[in-house]
């Protein structure tokens, strides 16, 4: 029971919406699409939905042509980014809505409709209308009817986004309850985000797309581990991983002229050259025996604090494991962790990470 | 502000109001409890004398009434239908989509008693080009001068008027629905059909019941195509009550009675229009 997509493409107008994406995904897995907006990402469920038509390619599921299959045969679920319901009907029928299309006896609805509500814990608001819901539990029908349905292609477009933040951490934990459960052996599910935080915490297998291209196609740990370009290093960061023009020059690398790093001994075996360096935001520490940046912004952040920076043309972004405050224009002392960079050839393809080569 | 001057700002809206509909109501109650015709124009007091005689001695209101009830609800049903039909025809996505809005409104913007003119010279006996075609299949049916088929050249005419008001409606109602609900019943799968049953008709359930309505208010006043199509003629088989009213009061000048009639009617106009209205809402919004 494999999806399989075929150099799909889908190009309405001057830009791609669809770039020949080719992939195979598996029954019993979950597949987080990872983008920024306008990515693709919304272009590509619905293209599997059959809710947008495409330019050329092939799409077989179970080994069978899915383009000729109108949506309504397709057997797909989708929850969407706004939440989507029948305004007209209560959250029982709402709920209901896809296993009557299927003509089910009422009996069996009843049965997977409380299910699905156990499942999302509505329990008690079968018989409201949906405008008598918060947003919470207006996409909780919304997925309680994507469950109920037991499709086998599961799509959630950015289901998460629109909630407030205690919520969408509920929510979230719920989601892996719920796919673990019976579902997830037959099912494919696929998951698009624009947080890599989320993504990370799915655990699955992370799809990178970036103008309608796809970037990256691997586990979690790996696309965490080694990104395979620049673009997926900014991607599948938050904040975006810093990624700086340099060259390795005499046993140093050169980021400009005042902020020189000896090269590790890890990185020796790298010829001298020009290069793109990465480097994450929680690699640049507060040290005094570091360089002198100059601090543009400070964003206080739960825990943490983002310091944007700058030094002459270099510029930073740098995650700190406490609060603490800072203002414009303050002078502080960085200091690189050379150990963790990455280094991007020049057409910005990996050719060093500092997880493969420990 | 002063207290005792805010009123008077009041005053125009309630003098027109007096004027256009409280005053003209109450002459006419006063008016029916009078014999005023044309050998007695006065207003002298006979008691509820008329309308003892409107419900015991004049069958041809109630009939007149009840053949009302059926062109109204007849044309309005069709009308609802048609309208229907057309509104969903041009809100998808055809080509011409705008010319044909436009097409579809013309009945409309025409003058009604101008356009009954024209019909009635379509379906003329002989003379009439409905017959001039159908003289090719060997009939000419009687268009007017039938009992039967004369009620139906009123109902085609009506339901050409006023259909574009209904597809109007309907069409301003389509447009403003949500989207989403759609995508997700396509989702959900269902087809076409069962999106129309289950989504598109429940969604417009509120805008069909205002629809409808307004159009059977209008269609119970059906007077000036009756007027000029038929007389209500043959003899008095397309009669309705307006029509009947107006013969009562304005040929016949029994101005008295014909106030009676007009309030009896307005009665059982806002009677039933209440009940109906209720029993749409029960019927197309559960609950």
């Amino acid at each position: 029971m494999n999806l399989i997509t075929e150099n799909l493409c889908f190009k309405p107008e001057h830009e791609y919406y669809l770039n020949d994406i080719s992939l195979e995904f598996k029954a019993g897995n979950l597949y987080t699409l990872l983008g920024r907006t306008l990515s693709g990402k919304t272009s590509f469920l619905k293209t599997i939905a059959g809710l947008q038509p495409v330019d050329s390619g092939q799409i077989t599921f179970a080994g069978k042509d899915f383009n000729s299959i109108p949506v309504w045969k397709r057997n797909v679920a989708m929850v969407y980014q706004q939440f989507i319901n029948y305004p007209h009907l209560t959250v029982f029928d709402n709920i209901a809505f896809p296993l009557k299309q299927r003509k089910m006896k009422f009996s069996d609805i009843q049965n997977e409709v409380s299910s699905a509500i156990k499942k999302v814990g509505l329990q008690g608001f079968e018989k409201r209308k949906i405008q008598e819901l918060s947003g919470g539990q207006q996409q909780r029908v919304a997925l309680a009817r994507s469950l109920a349905k037991k499709a086998k292609i599961l799509l959630l477009d950015e289901p998460l986004v629109n909630l407030d933040y205690k919520l969408r951490e509920d929510l979230r934990n719920e989601f892996k309850n719920i796919f673990s459960g019976d579902l997830s052996s037959q099912s494919i599910l696929i998951y698009a985000s624009t947080d890599p935080l989320e993504a990370m915490q799915l655990n699955g297998n992370i799809i990178v797309i970036d103008e309608g291209k796809i970037l990256q196609h691997d586990s979690a740990k790996e696309v965490f581990e080694n990104p395979s370009n620049v673009r997926v290093a900014e991607i599948t960061n938050e904040p975006a991983m810093n990624i700086v023009n340099g060259s390795i020059e005499s046993k140093k690398i050169i980021l400009n002229k005042d902020v020189q790093i000896d090269l590790p001994d890890k990185l020796k075996t790298i010829k001298p050259g020009k290069y793109f360096f990465g480097l994450r935001a929680s690699d640049i520490v507060l040290d005094d025996s570091g360089f002198q940046f100059v601090v543009d912004l400070a964003e206080i952040s739960g825990s943490e604090t983002i310091l944007h920076l700058h030094q002459d043309n270099l510029k930073f972004v740098s995650l700190i494991n406490e609060v603490k405050n800072f203002n414009n224009r303050d002078k502080v002392m960085l200091k690189i962790m050379s150990e963790n960079l990455y280094v991007f050839n020049e057409k910005g393809n990996l050719i060093f990470s500092p997880f493969k080569n420990k | 502000m002063n207290f005792k001057h805010k009123f008077a700002f009041l005053f125009p809206g309630l003098f027109v109001l007096i004027g256009i509909l409280i005053f003209p109501i109450g002459f006419m109650i006063r008016l029916s409890l009078s014999s005023w015709d044309t050998f007695y124009p006065g207003l002298d007091f006979i008691g509820i004398e008329n309308y003892v005689r409107l419900f015991t001695d004049d069958s041809r209101f109630w009939e007149s009434f009840f053949r009302l009830s059926f062109l109204s609800v007849t044309t309005v049903s069709l009308q609802y239908i048609i309208g229907f039909s057309l509104a969903l025809m041009v809100w998808r996505d055809i080509i011409f989509k705008r010319f044909f809005r436009v097409l579809f409104l013309i009945p409309m913007m025409t003058t009604p008693v101008i356009m009954t003119v024209i019909w009635r010279t379509f379906f003329h006996e002989s003379l009439g080009p409905v017959n001039d075609i159908l003289s090719i299949f060997g009939i000419a049916p009687p268009w007017l001068t039938n009992e039967h088929l004369a009620k139906v050249t009123i109902i085609i005419v009506e339901v050409w008027q006023w259909t574009p008001f209904m597809f109007l409606l309907l069409l301003a109602g389509l447009l403003s629905l949500p989207k989403e609900p759609f995508l997700a019943a396509s989702v959900d799968g269902a087809g076409p059909i069962r999106k129309f049953i289950y989504v598109t008709f429940p969604l417009m359930a509120p805008i069909s019941i205002g629809a409808i309505i307004i159009r059977l208010i209008e269609a119970s006043k059906i007077m000036d195509t009756v007027y000029v199509l038929t007389s209500g003629g043959p003899g008095t088989s397309t009669e309705t009550s307006s029509y009947y009213i107006f013969v009562k009061g304005l040929r016949e000048f029994q101005f008295g009675y014909s106030a009676a009639l007009s309030f009896t009617y307005l009665i059982i106009m806002i009677i039933s229009l209440t009940i109906i209205s209720k029993l749409l809402v029960k019927l197309l919004i559960k609950k």
